[in-house]
């Protein structure tokens, strides 16, 4: 079977449960947006679908293969960048190509790298160093080395959680235009707390509810590629989708501060 | 011709402003010098520390300084001989093995405890031990030197493989790198300041262990010419081996730390 299955997923740190019981099924070459209020799961989601972590019970399986520890199936964006601070933007995507590519020659890892760097608009950078830019070229930067990784699943953290919105709307036309162009190759699991931008990117999106997290909604996004933000955003069957969804949100957050409540009255 | 020597002039400028602004800041720092020498000779003149050849004047200092110059640079290329293989084993076999214990859970549970006693003994207290066993003054020097400077340097090298930012260590995991990639990529640049800070106090241990290993055998060197002179009340050749000294200490420190500035340039932000 292809694609990514979660089957009765759940962690727990010692008595505190995250996930509860999570069944998935995203098949290939989707983007998928993943929603969710702080502490709902979505990061420890990721992480166990990276490999990075073991789940307490249930099982992941990533085209049929069951997923037990990182591999480079699996690429992973995460939301504070995470460059290596002492290479420059060429090596660090090198290092990537190179993981892929061990027999490739110097000067066509070169290439390949610069050809991943321009793709996300840093053709000019190639030389420098993460802390010589911006966070939102560092936040490219890592994009790209996720590209070069040549994953066909990627996984992507609050990407554009810390940058300015000029450059988020930026970004996220980078990512919409460059998954688009491997369309069928790549699955893309993208976690945001932003709905607009789950919506603008996804093909469907995945709501968490929070303590401990769980699918509270999984919602189809019916709108045709490639997307115009303006459109999109002046389009009324966008805005109910957002009601929908910020309502599922707020409902979640309610129920969670009226527990919190209970359980410390009854304490 | 004048635009020529106008343009060597501005390159000249340019090639000394930031040696010339490092000097403007610590100007204040420099001035200490030349007062405290003042201060120095001033005292030798006018109080009774004058009279005392215990105390020499500065002009005597630098006299003695200056005609013992053949002597102390034989004693540096000697004690640079002791301390040299020493302090570059201890770097070579510290960062290893600290990066190796620091990296892995279950080595790190078998030695760390055993690396928690034998550290702290004083290093001095294996001189006469390590010149009765080994064969030469050379390497009973050397392995003094090199137990000075190891614990520090392993002790840092395990303390930055521990503190690897879970940002780099789930990244590497990400990216599937293993082994000697692994430790030459993100390791070991990672845990490079910590390397660093424990390199700076075994340097600092290595000198002091060099120049008390002298005292015990050597013919020549750095704490040889001190102790020697000593021996023959020449305080003002002894006291030039003690400034001598000082400063060789201080240049290689600088040395040390240029090269951090150098390899830990990703570290401005």
């Amino acid at each position: 079977m292809s694609g990514l299955q979660l089957h009765e997923l759940s962690l727990s740190y010692g008595e505190q449960p995250i996930l509860e019981r999570l069944n998935l099924e995203i098949p290939e070459g989707q983007l998928v947006s993943i929603l969710g209020a702080s502490g709902s799961g979505k990061s420890s989601l990721l992480r166990l679908i990276a490999g990075l972590q073991e789940p307490s019970q249930g099982h992941l399986h990533w085209r049929g293969q069951p997923i037990r520890e990182p591999s480079p199936e699996c690429g992973v964006v995460f939301q504070d960048y995470a460059l290596f601070p002492w290479l420059n933007m060429r090596d660090n995507i090198s290092l990537a190509i190179r993981q892929v590519q061990p027999h490739l020659s110097s000067a066509s890892v070169r290439r390949l790298a610069d050809g991943h760097l321009l793709q996300v608009g840093l053709g000019s950078a190639s030389l420098r160093y993460p802390f010589e830019l911006s966070g939102g070229m560092q936040q490219r930067g890592a994009i790209a080395r996720a590209f070069a990784l040549g994953s066909p699943l990627l996984l992507l953290d609050e990407p554009f959680g810390a940058l300015d919105p000029v450059n988020r709307a930026r970004l996220q036309d980078v990512l919409a235009s460059v998954w688009q162009a491997a369309r069928s190759a790549k699955t893309v699991l993208f976690v945001t707390h932003d709905v607009d931008e789950a919506l603008y990117l996804g093909d469907r999106v995945i709501i968490l509810g929070s303590s401990p997290g769980r699918v509270i909604a999984d919602l189809p996004v019916p709108f045709n590629r490639p997307r115009y933000r303006q459109t999109l955003l002046a389009s009324g069957e966008f805005h109910a989708l957002r009601e929908q969804i910020s309502d599922l949100l707020v409902a979640d957050i309610l129920r969670g501060l009226s527990s919190t409540r209970h359980s410390e009255l009854s304490s | 011709m004048n635009d020529t020597s106008l343009t060597s002039t501005g390159v000249l400028g340019l090639a000394l402003r930031p040696w010339l602004s490092r000097l403007k800041a610590q100007r204040e720092a420099l001035l200490l010098w030349p007062a405290l020498l003042l201060i120095w000779q001033l005292a030798s003149y006018f109080t009774p520390l004058g009279a005392n050849p215990l105390v020499p004047s500065p002009v005597t200092t630098f006299h003695a300084l200056w005609l013992s110059l053949p002597e102390l640079w034989a004693g540096t290329l000697s004690s640079f001989g002791i301390l040299l293989p020493g302090f570059a084993l201890a770097v070579l076999l510290g960062v290893g093995l600290g990066l190796w214990v620091g990296s892995r859970e279950r080595v790190g549970r078998v030695c760390l405890p055993f690396a928690r006693v034998v550290a702290p003994i004083p290093p001095t207290v294996y001189i006469p031990y390590a010149i009765a066993i080994l064969p030469t003054f050379l390497a009973s020097a050397i392995f003094v030197v090199f137990i000075g400077a190891f614990w520090p340097i392993f002790q840092s090298a395990v303390a930055g493989a521990h503190s690897l930012d879970r940002r780099y260590r789930d990244n590497a995991r990400t990216l599937g790198l293993q082994g000697l990639r692994y430790w030459r990529l993100v390791l070991l640049p990672a845990a490079l300041p910590h390397i660093f800070s424990g390199m700076a106090v075994g340097l600092g241990f290595a000198f002091i262990l060099l120049t008390v290993a002298e005292l015990f055998g050597a013919n020549v060197g750095l704490g040889r010419f001190v102790q020697y002179y000593a021996d023959f009340a020449d305080y003002p050749r002894m006291v030039a081996g003690i400034i001598y000294t000082g400063l060789v200490t201080f240049l290689s420190m600088s040395l040390l730390e240029q090269l951090r500035q150098r390899l830990l340039f990703w570290q401005r932000r």
